[in-house]
């Protein structure tokens, strides 16, 4: 943007030393008025230093007049190209409007809020540069830096349905249902330490009175005793690791000599009443 | 001996597949207008041809050889340089060039102030062409060439050489839709504007024009001139407001300040980017699994640790091949059913050239989920990927076992155990007492 400006201005002092036909504005005003007719504000513009920021409300106007001539001779001319440039430089819109020049090159525009013409581009709270092209195919071509404008905001178009596809979409996290609270562990000891409460009922009671057991390891009994304590064995396992399947499997072999176990073990035990009888 | 040289011959013969410049396929169908000379654009086809594409020509009325077959396109690109041409033969109409495109043949389109079925087929690609007889004209910069003519500049994009010069432009603007899949690439200057004028006198009627039509006037920087489309299928197709751009004219014509043009350069980067030589990318493969081992599973489990991992190359054109390529930062994996449960970024793994990975927990819901990649950004092409997975609630055995909260339960459970062994031993093993009861019974 800055270096084709800076090309148009040392275009225009070759022009005016060279070749006569370049354009100029003359008497160039503004006014801004509002709805009830009340002047705000109205000023002649420098082509040289830009004014104040102008402002203008959603029911303001704005006035604009200005007279392109020739800048050798000052006669009025109506070039081919009068353009009002809108330029947002943030954002980056911009807004064409050409203005109505008469043959004697009395030009004048008139902004009015309420009823914005489609070239306005869309807004927001950045002001708009506001500058005047024009073209000839007779004479120089120009650009004037006029003024900056702030207008209300407008709304913005709507959006295309992929649009949102086109740019990072926002993350999505899940919300993962908290862990399970447990109770603390002290109470879970208290508690399993009442459960087993009642073995040192008995371990007491036993140490009073004696456990007389003279049959533990006689060979008739104990191979019941040891395969019972197998079964026990094969259940805590299958507690902490085994799979059903193999539980039955290991369950069922040794199932049978249990049986056998089982069955000579009773049968001493039904020998020694019966014997002792 | 034989076999070598049959060999040779053949690798020979295949070279030319082997080093070609675009990901697509090199075979080119130019159909030119009778009006204009092959020899005006010697530079242009030149420097196709120089960079490996093979050119045929024909005109439009020509039937052979046929643009597409029995539904099969003959070429891998096609470049219509028919601005003015409004009927042509049987196998050139909108339809057969849309269908084209979703054949993967990428298209070039000029345009002009005539209407012809390709300004049409402009407007289906959400450009707004202008009204008829209304060539782009510009009174700035001053120059010694007409006012249709006109030296464009060229404004930055990933899909031009950065410091381009400004382009010698003469055709028609057209302004754009919202659709996100248009690509800009050349804008209209500020100053330029659409007009049927010739001289001064033509004011009034610019006033007039613009006050009538509703749309404003056409005039400044958000008209386009050379516009790409990528569609859906990754297909480019570029619309061009006139066939002059690419001219030995233009081309060597000199701009107002004395600096050659960038008409070369442009138009070989606008061609590079429409037969897919540039900015073309593709997605290799994609795995899943979970963290810690490397095969995927059959199912998913709620809450497990999912590592996803995707490969990416870009086409380099120098080389021909397809490299992987790290520079995309904005990737997101979506983990969904029905709706995205999680969306993530993507990133690429830092050592490791085209990995893209990224791990995270599988969302407490089950079902079947979809890993979706889907990633679109104006002039690059849509990498979209999905995998389908199944994601199963815990196994009765895989959940939190051995609880502190079960100590008491623990200890219930083991005292009876216990208690039933010590009973049975102790029963099988102890004295029996039977004698004294009988003998008091039979006294």
């Amino acid at each position: 943007m800055v270096p084709r400006i800076a090309l148009h201005f040392t275009w225009l002092l070759l022009a005016v030393c060279v070749h006569a036909g370049s354009l100029s504005l003359q008497n160039p005003r503004f006014t801004i008025t509002s709805s009830t007719a009340a002047q705000l504000r109205a000023d002649t513009l420098s082509l040289t230093e830009k004014p104040e920021p102008l402002k203008l409300e959603p029911s303001d106007t704005l006035k604009l007049t200005f007279q392109i001539t020739e800048k050798s001779e000052g006669k009025g001319v109506q070039p081919h190209q009068t353009f009002l440039r809108f330029y947002d430089s943030v954002s980056g819109e911009e807004g064409i409007q050409p203005v109505r020049v008469t043959p004697g090159g009395k030009a004048k525009f008139e902004l009015n809020m309420a009823r914005p013409p489609a070239s306005l581009p869309p807004t927001t709270d950045h002001p708009l540069e506001v500058s005047l092209i024009l073209g000839s195919f007779v004479h120089e071509p120009t650009t004037f830096d006029l003024f900056d404008l702030y207008v209300p905001s407008s709304y913005t178009p709507a959006p295309h349905p992929d649009e949102a596809k086109f740019h990072e979409l926002p993350l999505i996290h899940h919300t993962f249902r908290p862990e399970q609270k447990l109770p603390p562990k002290f109470v879970s000891a208290v508690f399993a330490a009442l459960v087993l409460s009642p073995w040192l009922v008995l371990l007491g009671l036993w140490s009073k009175i004696g456990v007389r057991v003279p049959h533990l390891f006689s060979p008739r009994i104990i191979p019941f005793t040891v395969l019972l304590g197998a079964f026990e064995a094969l259940l805590c396992w299958y507690w902490v690791d085994l799979k059903l399947g193999q539980v039955l499997l290991y369950g069922g072999i040794l199932a049978v000599p249990t049986i056998f176990a089982g069955k000579t073990a009773l049968a001493a035990t039904g020998e020694w009443r019966t014997g002792q009888n | 001996m034989r076999f070598f040289v049959s060999a040779l011959v053949s690798f020979f013969a295949l070279a030319n597949n082997v080093f070609a410049k675009s990901s697509t396929g090199d075979s080119v169908l130019v159909v030119i207008d009778p009006s204009l000379k092959k020899e005006d654009y010697s530079k242009f086809f030149g420097g196709l041809e120089e960079r490996g594409y093979q050119l045929t020509f024909r005109g439009p009325r020509d039937a052979h050889p046929p643009i597409e077959q029995y539904g099969v396109p003959g070429f891998s690109h096609v470049i219509l340089f028919t601005p003015e041409t409004k009927s042509y033969a049987s196998d050139i109409t909108p339809q057969s060039l849309v269908g084209l495109l979703s054949e993967n043949t990428n298209i070039l389109v000029t345009l002009s102030t005539k209407q012809t079925p390709l300004s049409s087929l402009s407007a289906e690609f959400s450009l707004i062409p202008p009204p008829p007889g209304t060539p782009l004209v510009s009174h700035h910069p001053a120059r010694s060439e007409p006012a249709t003519v006109i030296p464009i500049p060229v404004s930055e994009s990933p899909l031009l050489t950065p410091g381009t010069s400004p382009v010698w432009f003469s055709g028609v603007p057209h302004a754009f839709g919202n659709s996100p899949y248009l690509v800009p690439i050349l804008h209209a200057t500020s100053e330029s504007f659409a007009a049927d004028s010739l001289d001064d006198s033509g004011a009034d009627a610019l006033v007039d024009a613009s006050e009538k039509a509703g749309e404003g006037l056409w005039a400044g920087s958000h008209l386009g001139l050379v516009t790409g489309f990528q569609t859906l299928k990754n297909s480019r197709v570029v619309f061009a407001g006139g066939v002059e751009m690419f001219s030995d004219e233009y081309a060597s014509k000199a701009l107002p300040d004395g600096t050659p043009s960038g008409n070369e350069k442009f138009v070989k980067d606008i061609t590079a980017w429409a037969f897919r030589e540039t900015l073309a990318l593709r997605i290799d493969n994609t795995t899943h699994h979970r963290a810690g081992e490397e095969v995927p599973p059959e199912t998913y489990t709620t809450n497990d640790q999912i590592v996803y991992t995707a490969h990416i190359s870009a086409y380099d054109p120098e080389t021909s091949s397809w490299k992987p390529h790290s520079g995309i930062t904005d990737m997101q994996l979506e983990f969904t059913m029905l709706d995205p449960h999680i969306r993530i970024a993507l990133p690429p793994v830092a050592d490791e050239p085209g990995k893209y990975q990224v791990q995270f927990r599988a969302p407490d819901r089950h079902g079947v989920f979809k890993f979706v990649v889907d990633w679109r950004r104006k002039g690059y092409p849509l990498l979209q990927t999905s995998t389908t997975v199944p994601v199963v609630p815990p196994r009765h055995d895989q959940y939190p076992r051995f609880l502190s909260a079960a100590w008491p339960y623990y200890a219930g459970a083991i005292s009876t155990s216990v208690g039933f062994f010590l009973f049975s031993a102790l029963w099988l093993a102890g004295d029996v007492e039977g004698k004294k009861k009988k003998g008091l019974k039979t006294e």
